[in-house]
């Protein structure tokens, strides 16, 4: 129980629900899975290439997982604003003004899923023809994650949204920030 | 229908506006594309698709590896061994601590591609040892900001990588190609932290049996270049699998003969740089449907159009307004997708100028570094403020002197490419176009 606590992010508390916090974790390890499945793809790649016996389904398995990790991770990261920022100026604001671009931030977020799982689905739907050689793999294995990335962001922006509004945007840790950045 | 140029101003004043209204950038990326589509006849589906094409690449692969190795060096305390090193070797000079920071930057450069492990590493260790020293945290702040640029030019550098891949350019000659100017960087900061930079507390010169005990401390750790470097040049492993040795290397030697209490941790890195790993892909992805629709757009002949008809087809002058260019890109977009945004734009150029394509890599890659250290979104410098705990904007102020290191450089870069591809062309004859002679000895080069 304590180590899977330990794996929540606790900053920005505030804008989390204590009842998907099992959900961050879980992606945590997924994601832990995903980068150790694939270096030892690469590794059983290179050993067996050099026996002279190559698994040439390695590659595509490894290449799977990279990409369920890279999407799984940009879900995870939603959960705990680990994205790359181009400014964090709302960490500097307060009030009505704070809560209406937080809000307006999450609803473009919010698009954005949307369009990842409705394109998304439509896409792994068509790729459900569509295989990769030699192992004959459905394409839609690999691009399946793209919907359900979505779905993660979408339910992770709710949750924020929802607990911003409850219990407003800003936390402790904004006012260190913000002191940092005007010192 | 509006016009493609209308289109394109569009597309990026809406990433650029929703990246400083507090977006995400992978989702303000993503949201540019998306809405600009609705002017194009580009389905959003299709966009959608990209945003997994940008990343369904192997050589991308080699990303997490290298962020990998240096999640496992910093957290393993491993690397603190390569800081003694560094001390027995410059720490007596004026501004000891300052030249340790540099000199370990360097080492540390050809371990690991991520400047962010480095300024972690330095923030947690050398930084306290400068404020007890008297060193101002603003100053400290900037130099370890300033050398961590060096790990994406001194290889295995991320920048190179995603250069490569998207690029279609040799990754082993961009890698090679980056160590003259991450040298050069190097040496501009022990330059200035010698003349210009704080005293420090004046200490005692190493003497050559503890210069001897501290390489041999580090003897493990330094191997990793070899693997990596050697490993490559050998044409025993692609840049992944270089990547892949290097971090088996750490797991099963390094930590075990080292640091074996850190085994325990090893899950837990793995799970953070699992995490890691994502964020500049996921950067990746979005990068790549925008850099996809600014192709459809016709981006490239307009840019292009536009640097022709002040430059020319002069290599050097198109090279020069570039760099005009990557310096304010990169002081307002991450390395990683204005790489793949503008790379349609780097090539046509390329082009146009004929223009070495590894040199002009090495020209790009050296200009976004520096947007490493510039605000607003100077990554570096954000984390190193943050970490040495001193405002971004102080922080910023005492950059300022440094920035003559990366001009200079970014100048020599551009005016020098036969020393810049002098590695390169020892080494990986074919990464600058070399051929091989049709009478079997040696290489015909361009």
């Amino acid at each position: 129980m304590a180590d899977y606590r330990a794996l929540i992010l606790q900053r920005h508390r505030q804008l989390k629900w204590k009842s998907l916090d099992w959900l961050e974790a879980t992606l945590m390890v997924l994601c832990g899975v995903c980068i150790s499945m694939f270096t030892l793809g690469v590794f059983f790649d290179v050993v067996t290439r050099t026996i002279g016996a190559p698994w040439l389904w390695l590659q595509q398995v490894t290449t799977a997982f990279f990409a369920w990790g890279v999407f799984l991770g940009m879900a995870a990261a939603t959960r705990r604003n680990d994205h790359f920022y181009l400014t964090e100026i709302t960490k500097r604001m307060t009030g009505a003004p704070r809560t209406a671009i937080e809000i307006t931030n999450r609803i473009i977020v919010l698009v954005v899923a949307v369009l990842l799982i409705w394109c998304g689905t439509q896409n792994a739907l068509l790729d459900l023809g569509s295989f990769r050689m030699p192992s004959l793999v459905p394409l839609a294995v690999y691009t399946g994650i793209v919907p359900i990335a979505g779905v993660l962001i979408l339910l992770f922006t709710v949750e924020q949204l929802v607990c911003g509004w409850q219990h407003r945007f800003e936390g402790p840790e904004d006012r260190d920030d913000s002191r940092e950045a005007v010192e | 229908m509006m016009s493609a140029t209308a289109v394109l101003i569009l597309m990026t004043a809406l990433f650029l506006g929703f990246g400083y209204m507090g977006v995400p950038v992978v989702f303000a990326l993503m949201a540019g594309v998306l809405l600009a589509s609705a002017f194009t006849p580009i389905s959003m589906q299709s966009l959608v698709g990209q945003l997994f094409h940008g990343i369904d690449s192997e050589t991308l692969l080699a990303v997490p590896f290298f962020l990998l190795v240096g999640e496992l060096m910093a957290s393993s305390d491993v690397a603190v061994r390569m800081i003694r090193l560094s001390q027995t070797l410059v720490g007596h000079l004026r501004g000891g601590l300052a030249q340790v920071v540099t000199l370990f930057s360097m080492f540390f450069a050809g371990i690991s591609g991520s400047s962010v492990a480095d300024v972690a590493v330095l923030s947690r260790t050398i930084a306290r040892d400068m404020s007890r020293e008297g060193y101002d945290r603003a100053f400290t702040a900037a130099l370890i900001a300033s050398a961590s640029t060096m790990a994406n030019l001194i290889p295995p550098s991320i920048m190179a990588v995603v250069y490569g891949a998207t690029g279609n350019v040799s990754i082993g000659g961009l890698f090679l190609a980056g160590v003259v100017p991450g040298v050069l960087i190097g040496i501009g900061l022990m330059i200035y932290s010698y003349f210009w930079g704080p005293a420090g507390v004046m200490k005692k010169r190493a003497g050559l049996t503890e210069v001897l005990v501290a390489a041999r401390g580090s003897a493990l750790p330094l191997v990793i270049p070899v693997i990596i470097m050697g490993g490559i040049l050998t044409g025993w492993f692609t840049p992944t699998e270089a990547g892949m040795a290097a971090a088996v290397y750490i797991l099963v030697v390094l930590i075990p003969a080292l640091n074996r209490g850190h085994v325990r941790e090893l899950p837990r890195d793995f799970m953070y740089a699992g995490l890691l790993y994502s964020l500049p892909l996921a950067a990746v992805a979005g990068a790549s449907a925008f850099g996809w629709m600014v192709a459809f757009l016709r981006g490239p002949d307009i840019v292009a159009g536009y640097i022709t008809s002040l430059a020319g087809t002069n290599g050097t002058m198109i090279m020069f307004l570039l760099v005009c260019v990557f310096v304010i890109v990169g002081d307002f977009i991450d390395a990683v997708p204005a790489i793949i945004i503008f790379m349609p734009i780097i090539n046509k150029l390329t082009e146009v100028g004929q223009i070495n394509p590894l040199h002009m890599g090495a020209v790009i890659i050296t200009t976004l570094v520096f947007g490493l250290i510039t605000p607003p979104y100077g990554l570096s410098l954000l984390v190193a403020s943050k970490y040495v705990g001193i405002g971004f904007g102080k922080a910023v102020v005492r950059s300022l002197p440094l920035y003559a290191v990366f001009f200079a450089t970014i100048a020599f870069v551009v005016a020098f490419p036969d020393i810049v591809l002098w590695l390169p062309k020892q080494f990986l004859p074919e990464s600058v176009g070399c051929f091989k002679s049709p009478t079997g000895a040696g290489f015909i080069c361009p």
